[in-house]
């Protein structure tokens, strides 16, 4: 109820101002979360990946490959924030 | 174009007397993909020509001096190889005497120095000591302690504690010298220990040290000055003779290759038989150029039976991209996944188209695209080599797409060209002009504003994935088709266009676009079927991987708005402290051009490795293998000389 009221007597503008804020941090949090976990699982496959392509050159494009699947996960990360933002 | 050349399995057969005109045609036709004989008991491994032996000594010896003159490799004119030839041995004699006696020189100019070096560290620690080495050893009576002390002991008081007989000398850098008789022997080296003495040997050489150190000092100018004298000799030499050197060692290294040719080939005792792959276009040309040389003496025919070979296995035969001049430097994109197999539809055409136009896509903005292709005219003009010239005209390519989008987009360094509501762009007056409506109301206008049509774009990246994921099925199914039948092809490649087909149907049907989901349903069921009859039960989990696959294309969306994003921060920091006036522009413009410097940098890397993501995860693991042999004709690409 007291939230309410404090509602209530509030500016308009600023409640929206408020509920855009929190998407925007919202939206931050989708794509930096999801880039960490790109980045957490890229650092393993990359150093891997490294070690394998210096031990044998013609596995570059492989690792390449096998180094950057992790990194849609941040890319549905930004699809999603952009669909929070719109 | 999207086939590798055609290549058909010959065999030579003729009379060991024309095995050296067969190789010399051969090696200059640089056509013939030579298979290495197997010794199988039947016949023998062939031996080299006469002259192999002496022609890879002397081979041996130019490189030796080679690296000894450090020779790298600069452009020369080419030499004519004939003419070069005549006076070779003589010359090369010549030179490897000249050099080899520099070496010599050089080497004991080195071992001196090091000498000098060694002796000097030794006699060092004993400078400011005016007493022959001669004289600290070779006593019955007298025990000689020679070494360092802890810094600031005073030992001579307990030293007379136990003798006033003694005798000590201290140098400058804290290394005593001290004589006793034998008898106090134990008990000074006690007192020694205690003020943790630790010893430095005698120099076994007579002479005072100080002055054995000048005479050290002034031997070590005189070598390096004789070094340096020496080493522009060498320069001397390396300038005179390097084309000499490049040239004469690209000569040998042809002939040796020649003359060890038969080290591949089966021989009998009088008949040799030379197995190899030729690309069908070159096969005539070969055929009357051997006949020709060797008037008819070398039967040449094609292999029948590699007909069928070919059919059940692809790996062996070795691989010649077959592309127009235009594409060729892609091949260089397709070499870092794997050269395409025989029966499988090179790619390098389709990456040619949609790799340029991701990259633009992605970038487009006319700053970055004229930098970027002012870098890449230039660094192709100055670096010589295949691979930089790969990478340059692979990204000259990529920039005039760049530069295509960027017109699009109207972006120059990260800032709009045109106004757009109310706020001006870099060119005065010329304002955003609306075409129409795009999807959740964003307006299409011309320039297009990427910031501000991000659902309209989002969209469309999805429609070029579909369209780039689908080619990539239809030339699977083509692959499939080719190797094992239209079931096959039907059920692994085009259950999954299915597939999608199921999916979107699915989707409109959720938003009312198509009437209920049923329809949607049902393609989707029977996609899965298909799938699973073709590649198994696997393909269950497969299945969301199409999405993401899809998804996957909003790249070309996302990377380009971060890198307006960096270009815009740039701007507006140095915007800022420009207003601020006074010293702070020179910080703006340093702001500004480091900035944009990196942001440079990050424009060929970010665009560069996300548009070869997309043919190399989302595209080619649609239909390629790979994994086909190299091509390696046998001849020798010329530089240094020419016939």
């Amino acid at each position: 109820m007291a939230i309410e009221l404090a509602l209530a007597g509030a500016d308009p503008d600023l409640i929206l101002a408020n509920q855009k804020g929190l998407i925007a941090i919202g939206a931050g949090l989708a794509v930096g979360l999801a880039g960490l976990g790109s980045g957490l699982a890229e650092k393993d496959i990359g150093s891997a990946a490294v070690g394998a392509f210096t031990e044998k050159e013609e596995l570059f494009g492989k690792g390449l490959i096998m180094t950057v699947i992790p990194e849609t996960i941040v890319i549905f990360g930004f699809v999603i924030a952009i669909m929070m933002i719109i | 174009m999207l086939k590798p050349k055609q290549m058909s399995r010959v065999l030579l057969v003729g009379h060991k007397d024309v095995l050296e005109q067969t190789i010399e045609v051969l090696h200059s036709l640089h056509g013939l993909h030579i298979e290495e004989y197997e010794d199988d008991g039947y016949f023998n491994i062939g031996k080299p020509l006469p002259g192999a032996e002496q022609d890879s000594k002397e081979l041996l010896k130019l490189r030796s001096i080679s690296s000894f003159l450090g020779i790298g490799e600069p452009y020369h004119r080419p030499v004519d190889a004939k003419q070069l030839s005549s006076g070779l041995e003589e010359k090369l004699e010549a030179l490897d005497s000249t050099v080899s006696d520099k070496l010599r020189r050089k080497s004991d100019i080195e071992a001196n120095l090091k000498d000098v070096e060694t002796k000097t560290h030794d006699i060092k620690p004993f400078s400011g000591i005016s007493i022959d080495f001669d004289l600290c050893s070779g006593y019955d009576s007298l025990q000689v302690f020679s070494g360092s002390i802890k810094k600031g002991v005073d030992i001579e008081t307990d030293l007379k504690k136990i003798t006033s007989e003694y005798q000590l000398f201290a140098s400058n850098t804290g290394v005593i010298l001290l004589f006793v008789p034998v008898r106090y022997g134990d008990d000074v080296s006690s007192l020694l220990n205690e003020c943790e003495f630790a010893e430095t040997k005698i120099p076994e050489i007579s002479g005072v040290p100080d002055v054995l150190i000048s005479e050290l000092k002034s031997r070590h100018d005189s070598l390096t000055a004789d070094l340096g004298s020496l080493s522009v000799e060498i320069d001397s030499i390396k300038s005179q003779e390097e084309e000499f050197i490049l040239s004469s060692e690209e000569l040998l290294a042809i002939e040796t290759q020649k003359k060890e040719a038969p080290l591949f080939f089966a021989t009998s005792e009088h008949a040799f038989v030379i197995d190899g792959w030729i690309p069908d276009d070159e096969f005539t040309a070969m055929k009357s150029r051997v006949s020709e040389a060797t008037r008819d003496r070398v039967h040449i025919a094609l292999r029948e039976e590699a007909a069928d070979e070919v059919a059940a296995d692809d790996t062996n035969i070795p691989i010649e991209y077959d592309n127009p001049k235009i594409v060729k430097p892609f091949e260089a994109v397709m070499n870092l996944y794997a050269r395409p197999k025989y029966h499988e539809i090179d790619p390098t055409t389709f990456v040619f188209i949609a790799f340029p136009l991701f990259y633009g896509l992605i970038l487009g903005d006319i700053g970055y695209a004229l930098i970027l292709l002012g870098i890449s005219l230039y660094g192709r003009s100055k670096l010589h080599g295949e691979g930089w010239n790969s990478l340059f005209t692979v990204l000259i390519y990529c920039n005039i797409s760049t530069l295509f989008f960027g017109i699009l987009y109207a972006e120059f360094l990260g800032f709009p060209l045109a106004g757009l509501n109310g706020h001006p762009g870099l060119i005065p007056g010329w304002d955003t002009t609306f075409l129409f409506y795009g999807l959740g109301g964003e307006h299409i206008t011309y320039p297009i504003h990427r910031t501000h049509l991000v659902t309209t774009l989002l969209v469309v990246t999805l429609i070029i994935g579909v369209i780039h994921i689908n080619t990539g099925f239809i030339l699977g199914f083509r692959n499939v088709l080719a190797k094992h039948g239209m079931k096959a092809a039907v059920l692994e490649k085009g259950g999954w266009m299915i597939l999608q087909l199921g999916i979107f149907l699915l989707l409109f049907g959720m938003m009312d676009i198509v009437p209920g989901m049923l329809p949607g349903a049902v393609i989707f069921v029977l996609a899965v079927g298909m799938l699973i009859a073709g590649e198994g039960g696997t393909a269950i989990i497969e299945i969301p991987s199409i999405l993401s696959n899809i998804l996957s294309y909003s790249r070309l969306l996302a990377v380009g708005l971060s890198s307006i994003g960096i270009a815009k921060a740039i701007n507006i920091m140095s915007e800022m402290m420009w207003s601020s006036g006074g010293v702070f522009i020179i910080v703006a413009v340093l702001i500004f051009i480091l900035g944009h410097t990196i942001n440079t940098a990050l424009s060929v890397i970010a665009p560069g490795l996300h548009a070869l993501r997309l043919q190399y995860v989302e595209f080619f693991t649609k239909f390629y293998d790979g994994g086909g042999r190299i091509y390696d004709p046998f001849g020798y690409n010329r530089t240094y000389t020419e016939e």
